[in-house]
């Protein structure tokens, strides 16, 4: 047996009576500081001589320890863990080997008993001292994750920095192994440019954007999805405003008597404004039109019983289905005005001579006013869509004809299509509803405008093409104004901003607008495109060509614009709707694109006053006055003496931010700068009260300085979430009360149930369980295992993350790590599994109750480790033996000697099965020592292939066995077998190492012996709450270690 | 780091065997295709006869490859236009509407493989603005005006201004930006380092020390070269420099594309890039061309491509390629010349404008890559049958060259035969 475990059940006996007294009360009669260096002169290297050191010494030392190397207790303390394991070898009777001379049982325990002692005295001395904990860069997780949480956008700058080296304990989050490189510093200043370069300037700050906004079409691809996002977001669907109409008249039935039309609004998730205007149109008594048809729709609606909702469904897409075809069929089309050609040319005359041309309707100043005309008339009707009482038999309505199009349609020629226009027509004169009796026009237009103003033919316009409304073969250009070549983007939305949205959504509405034209500048870029490819037309020379540079001037300068106008103008004199036209066109695009000049140059100051608190923010803790000082003369400089916009100059300030140390560097586990004005440094609370604490030595608190609450803010973030503190952790910090009682507590409970904490499960449960970089193993065989591909890989990685990450949003007990009969699984784990279809994306991942009936359930029989630990093309029940005493019950074993014996590469080629082929292994004295430790649990798992598959066969067709002898002498088979045998003998080797790993990754450095104590009550506590996962973390973030820190002032002698 | 070859060449003054040379790629882009009645050659080295387009590159002939019968199927089938050019240089199919989705282009594929090496990884320029409206196919015009793209999602933006290429290159302004970044970095640190304990100074000065030494290299990177500029220039070579072009755009033509070439000579001359993409006129242009009497904008003339107008516009463009190429073969570097480390491929999307045909492109080769690319040839593999006359296998065969082995390129998996 582990005895680590042993001695660790010895302080756990003492933590239970709960006091530092204890402990103090059993050490002293063992021995002092003088006491354990005399015995070890005295009496332990003298034992060493006579029965250790003549094979364990030296170079090659046997299993490379040497321990003639040690000459004081210092030297034994600094390099404890070898002296643990010379103390379980010498308890289990392993060492000196058999064949060697033997000590008497007393010597032996002589030895075992000082080295227990050494223990004591140091865990008591030092119990609670947090240890050196050295300033770090931060990993690359989390560089990835802080970047995202300032951000907002999940970049992932880090996925091109080398691997991040871990510590003796696993974690690649300390500052033993996290090191720096002029390489790797390089690549931080890609890095950090790279995040720059995805930010965009609006007019109150900047933001951050999913890609890089450096390119045009990316800028206009931004604002263009989030304008068409927001306009998905409404509900513009007739047929629920019915509906929750309908619910509204019967609340009472319905089992909702006191609901207002607002409260069902909310219910069905529809306008409350919106569905105020329908209701008051549904219940106004009309005589005439379409809304007394639709009325007679509305009271025909089924009344509901009790529990009913549904029941108005389908006549609610009737009503909106009448509606959608009243305003279909009453739609304006409008056109533009046109300028014919100069002189009335003769009937044979081509019709583009030069200067002679007119303006055709695709000009873009006239094709402008169309767009408006639409914009402006969406809750209007065509008046000439009513016709007279003696409806037009079909027979004699005007045929549908396609006009002579390119080629002519000429008779003979076969019939072509009808055109949407003509289409249009036809269903115009076959719907009945629009037949006016006769002396009843005026009442009738009167109706169909109230119908109208209620129901627009349109609440928004997404997509618009050159032939616009007819143009359904040209979907995709969003917002788009539908000109020739040229970009423009057309707003449309007039009835959702009247009808739909209230006063909050407007304004976000327009500001996404306003931010478009402030981030694109489309204005000014169509008309640059419009100057020099259409423009030219004015000058009769077609519609595609431009007109030449102005010599003196940006071709957006005011002169030019105004300019155009009036060479325009000029061409369209005579011809009012075309004047008219184009002054609306050239003093809007003029009075826009003055408008995004000065709204630029307004904005700048409020983009530094952004800059100095993305600072703060990329600091995770308030800037210093010299660093504001410097933020700002830096942007000054570069942009007065490096020739940079204002735009690169914000991008080169925020990759300094992001250089910064203060940025990529973990300094709050150092010190804040002392120049700090403006935020609590250790000296204020250096002799404020010691946070509530376990319990702990004194003395070796005595030593120690609590954190800065801001440097505390940062530890837990790092902690549970691998990343920076949010707003609620730093406003808890800049109030100085994060330590408060209660204030600490519950700050982490928030936080563990934050999705951010799934980065716990990624960071620590990854690194601990050693399957962080298993995305990217490529041992698989894949011809041989064709199942096994990139998604199934990923899924294999993701189930041990979800299952921990649910444990520790739901407080679940960490014994379901290793019994639970639940697990996680998507689409094709299910698949792997052989459990029940999961439908879906890769991204729906599901509970499965009855895990065990597909022998899964907790961590253990988990595919990822399963095919981690198998070399390819056969199982290894040697790896993953190993990983499981290792990794999940945390007993150390020593490396193999450089002489191993290997195995055989594939299964398939195999003569015996794998197990008798281990039998004989061990037989082999140089490996049986360490690996009957391990082999037996690995044994267990035969039951699963190279890919984690379960499988009665081996891939040579022998029959897997999974019975094994567990030591001390119990059998078992299976996961079963093996999930019984660690829940009778070594639960709390489990629950040892999982508590001491999670120490190492909260406080960022390797354990030390006086650590033990607290580890000791962190198990206490554990077992006392269930096994609740908080009890672990509460324990770590209330002790000595996470809140303190060495005094700097007393420098290394802190130990 | 870039320029090593450079520095040790001016101190020993022996010279390099050529493969210590780098390998330099650009392409040369005139949209809407050529004169096909005048495009063309027959015959290879001394005997090759050039058509009235390619006359230009009579000096040179021995130097390129006249290259007949090559095309992208992605291209073909989706309308005209935009789709026929948004993937020349990476064989992907474009995608219709408001996402715009091409694939990486064979110049950025390079770009990226050298990026650590020069202080630009490629310069992406043209003669004129991009536009980004729709085209009637409902493909963005984005196509018809990029074919430099580092991501299937996003083009290079193009350079259009001369004065400004020429900073970005020779002001080095990238590596300014960034010292002046490491500079106020390593102030900060330094403040900090003051600060904290002993034990904990050992992290800092860590990083202290990685900005120190990267400050170092850029600026060294930097020195090394103005120091080869001056040592070129100072070493009775016939180097030759431009002067910095005036702010703005040429208003001729002719003018502002001798000026991008003249960009791309000093640029590889001095190893400041070594992959150069470049758009004399796009797909769908708009250029003039009064001095020859074309009435037209080039694309509207590309639908009469057979007038004779439309040949002196092919033969102008062809020209600029016979320009670079002539200047990059004046300038020596060991026992040959520029030139003869390079290829640079003049090619359009169509190969007449007036049927839109771009079953077969123009595509002319110039310069030996170091050898490894023979010369003064004439290769037509019209009839080698489709699978065997794929643009991309002659990207995959030119890449090979410069030591860039791909097992696949767009929707190529082998090498141009006979290359």
């Amino acid at each position: 047996m582990n005895d680590s475990l042993r001695v660790k059940s010895v302080m756990v006996a003492f933590a239970i009576c709960g006091v530092t007294m204890v402990i103090v009360g059993a050490a002293r009669g063992a021995s002092g500081d003088a006491e354990i260096e005399r015995q070890f002169q005295g009496t332990v290297k003298p034992f060493l001589a006579t029965y250790c050191v003549n094979c364990h010494s030296g170079a090659n030392a046997a299993g490379q320890l040497s321990l003639s190397a040690y000459s004081s207790v210092a030297s034994v303390i600094g390099d404890f863990s070898h002296w643990d394991r010379v103390k379980g070898r010498l308890d289990a009777g392993e060492m000196p080997p058999s064949g060697m001379p033997q000590p008497s049982a007393g010597s032996r325990k002589q030895i075992t008993d000082w080295i227990q002692s050494v223990r004591s005295n140091e865990a008591r001395k030092h119990d609670g001292d947090p240890g050196v904990v050295l300033a770090r860069r931060l990993s690359n997780s989390e560089y990835d994750y802080t970047i995202r949480d300032l951000t907002g956008q999940d970049i992932r700058p880090a996925r091109e920095f080398p691997v991040d080296p871990a510590n003796q304990a696993g974690f690649d989050n300390s500052g033993e192994s996290l090191d720096m490189s002029p390489a790797l510093l390089s690549k931080y200043l890609m890095a950090a440019r790279e995040v720059a370069d995805h930010m965009y300037l609006t007019p109150q700050g900047f933001e951050f954007a999913p890609y890089p906004m450096l390119v045009e079409t990316d800028r206009d691809k931004f604002s263009v999805e989030r304008i068409v996002a927001f306009y998905h977001r409404q509900n513009t669907d007739y047929a629920n405003y019915f509906r929750a109409a309908w619910r509204y008249k019967y609340r009472v039935i319905l089992g909702q008597p006191t609901a207002t039309l607002a409260q069902i609004a909310a219910q069905a998730k529809v306008s409350p404004k919106y569905l105020a205007t329908v209701w008051q149109a549904l219940n106004t008594k009309e005589n005439m039109g379409p809304m007394a048809k639709l009325q007679r729709l509305w009271l025909a609606l089924p009344v509901p019983a009790k529990g009913q909702t549904e029941l108005a469904a389908e006549g609610s897409v009737k009503m909106r289905e009448y509606v959608e075809r009243m305003r279909k069929d009453t739609f304006t089309v409008f056109t533009s005005p046109t300028v014919p050609a100069a002189a009335p040319p003769g009937p044979n005359a081509p019709s583009t001579i030069l200067g002679g041309a007119g303006l055709s309707s695709t000009s873009q100043p006239l094709m402008n006013m169309r767009n408006r005309e639409f914009a402006t008339h969406r809750r209007d009707f065509d008046r000439t869509a009513l016709r007279a009482d003696s409806p037009v038999p079909v027979a004699a309505a005007p045929p549908v004809v396609a006009p002579a199009g390119r080629g002519g349609a000429g008779p003979g020629r076969g019939a072509r299509p009808p055109s949407p226009a003509a289409l249009a027509l036809q269903a115009r004169m076959e719907n009945p509803d629009l037949v006016v009796p006769s002396g009843q026009l005026p009442l009738y237009e009167a109706a169909f405008a109230r119908f109208s103003s209620v129901f627009p033919d349109t609440f928004y316009v997404e997509e618009r093409g050159l032939s616009y409304p007819y143009d359904s073969d040209f979907k995709g250009r969003l917002l788009s104004s539908g000109f020739h070549l040229v970009q423009g983007y057309t707003r449309d939305d007039a009835p959702l901003m009247e009808l739909l949205l209230n006063e909050k959504e407007q304004k976000e509405l327009n500001r996404l607008w306003d931010e478009f034209e402030f981030i694109s500048d489309y204005t000014a870029k169509t008309f640059i495109e419009f100057f020099f490819n259409q423009s030219g037309e004015v000058d009769g020379r077609g519609k595609e060509s431009g007109s030449a540079r102005p010599p003196d001037n940006e071709v957006t300068a005011e002169a030019v614009v105004l300019g155009l106008k009036q060479q325009y103008l000029a061409k369209a004199q005579g011809y009012p709707a075309a004047v008219k036209a184009i002054e609306a066109h050239f003093d809007s695009v003029n009075g826009t694109i003055r408008g995004v000049e000065n709204a630029r140059l307004a904005a700048e100051p409020k983009h530094l006053e952004n800059l100095l608190k993305f600072a703060s923010r990329a600091y995770r803790r308030p800037i210093t006055a010299k660093e504001r000082e410097d933020l700002l003369s830096f942007y000054r400089s570069v942009r007065d003496k490096g020739g940079l916009s204002h735009e690169e100059a914000m991008r080169d300030s925020i990759v300094m931010i992001l250089m910064s140390p203060a940025f990529c560097y973990r300094l709050d586990l150092v010190e804040p700068p002392k120049t700090a004005d403006n935020f609590r440094g250790p000296a204020n609370n250096l002799n404020a009260a010691p946070p509530r604490v376990s319990a702990s030595s004194p003395r070796a608190i005595a030593a120690t300085v609590p954190l800065t609450d801001y440097a505390l803010a940062n530890r837990l973030s790092y902690f549970l979430w691998s990343s920076m503190p949010d707003e609620k952790l730093l406003a808890h910090a800049a109030a100085g009360d994060l330590t408060k009682p209660g204030v600490l507590a519950a700050e982490t409970r928030r936080m563990l149930k934050d999705e951010r904490a799934i980065a716990l499960a990624t960071e620590f449960g990854g690194n601990w369980l050693g399957f962080r970089r298993f995305e990217g193993i490529n041992t698989v065989d894949r011809d041989r295992f064709p199942s096994f591909d990139n998604e199934l890989r990923t899924a294999m990685f993701q189930e041990p993350i979800r299952f921990i990450y649910d444990l520790v949003r739901s407080n679940g007990s960490i014994l379901n790590m290793l019994y639970g009969k639940y697990t996680f699984v998507n689409p094709v784990l299910a698949k792997h599994y052989g459990m029940p279809e999961v439908k879906g994306e890769p991204n729906q991942w599901v509970r499965v109750n009855n895990a065990a009936d597909f022998g899964r359930g907790g961590l253990l029989p988990m595919a990822v480790f399963m095919t981690q630990n198998s070399p390819g093309l056969r199982t290894s029940p040697v790896k993953r033996g190993h990983w499981l005493v290792l990794n999940v019950l945390g007993e150390v074993i020593p490396p193999p000697p450089p002489a191993v014996p290997e195995l055989p590469k594939d299964e398939a080629t195999m003569d015996l099965p794998l197990r008798e082929v281990l039998a004989l292994h061990r037989a082999n004295p140089l490996c049986g020592g360490c690996h009957a430790h391990f082999d037996v649990f690995g044994l267990t798992m035969e039951g699963f292939g190279p890919i984690g598959e379960k499988r009665a066969n081996d891939l040579a067709g022998h029959p897997v066995d999974t019975q094994a002898t567990f030591p001390g002498g119990t059998q078992g088979s299976g996961i079963a077998g093996l999930q019984s045998y660690i829940r009778a003998s070594r639960e709390q080797d489990f629950l040892d190492n999982v508590s001491s790993k999670l120490l190492v990754y909260a406080i960022g450095r390797s354990l030390q012996i006086s650590d033990e104590p607290l580890v000791g009550r962190m198990k206490t506590k554990l077992t006392a709450n269930g096994y609740k996962i908080d009890s672990l973390v509460e324990s770590i973030v209330t002790s000595p270690q996470f809140l303190r820190r060495r005094n700097p002032e007393l420098g290394q002698e802190g130990n | 780091m870039a320029l090593p070859w450079l520095e040790s060449f001016a101190a020993v003054a022996a010279t390099p065997p050529s493969s210590a040379f780098p390998k330099r790629f650009a392409v040369m882009f005139m949209g809407n295709g050529v004169n096909e009645q005048h495009w063309g050659a027959e015959g290879n080295g001394d005997d090759m006869k050039l058509k009235q387009s390619l006359s230009p590159l009579e000096p040179l002939k021995k130097k390129i490859n006249v290259i007949e019968g090559l095309f992208n199927k992605e291209s073909t089938g989706h309308g005209v236009h935009p789709s026929q050019t948004g993937s020349i240089l990476s064989g992907a199919q474009v995608t219709k509407g408001a996402v715009i989705h091409s694939g990486v282009s064979v110049d950025q594929m390079i770009a990226s493989r050298y990026a650590d090496q020069t202080v630009q990884p490629s310069i992406v320029l043209a003669c004129e603005q991009p536009e980004t409206g729709y085209h009637e196919t409902n493909y963005s015009m984005a196509y018809s005006s990029h074919i430099s793209w580092q991501s299937p999602d996003s083009p290079v933006p193009n350079e259009v201004y001369p004065a400004l290429a020429f900073d970005n290159l020779f002001e080095n302004r990238s590596s300014v930006r960034n010292l002046s970044i490491l500079d106020r970095v390593r102030e900060s640190v330094r403040d900090l380092s003051r600060q904290i304990s002993a034990t904990d100074l050992r992290k800092v000065d860590e990083y202290l020390d990685s900005v120190r030494e990267v400050e170092t290299r850029v600026d060294g990177m930097r020195k090394a070269q103005s120091k080869a500029e001056d040592a070129a220039k100072g070493q009775n070579r016939p180097a030759w420099t431009m002067e910095r072009p005036a702010n703005g755009l040429p208003e001729d033509l002719r003018e502002h594309m001798r000026l991008m070439c003249d960009v791309i000579a000093m640029a590889f001359q001095t190893d400041k890039t070594r992959v150069a993409s470049l758009v004399q006129g796009r797909d769908l242009g708009m250029l003039y061309y009064p001095f020859f009497g074309v009435k037209e904008p080039h694309h509207t003339a590309s639908h009469s491509n057979l007038s004779d107008g439309y040949e002196q516009i092919t033969r102008l463009h062809l020209g600029q390629l016979a320009y670079l190429a002539a200047k990059l073969d004046s300038m020596p570097e060991g026992d040959g010349t520029v030139l003869d480390h390079s290829c640079l491929m003049f090619l359009s999307n169509l190969y007449s404008g007036r049927d839109h045909n771009n079953f077969r492109l123009p595509v002319v080769l110039a310069g030996g890559l170091g050898g490894t690319l023979k010369t003064g040839r004439t290769l037509d593999y019209l009839k080698a049958g489709d699978d065997n006359r794929k643009m991309c296998s002659l990207f995959l065969g030119i890449m090979d060259r410069m030591d860039i082995k791909l097992d696949q390129f767009g929707d190529a998996t082998t090498r141009l035969e006979g290359l």
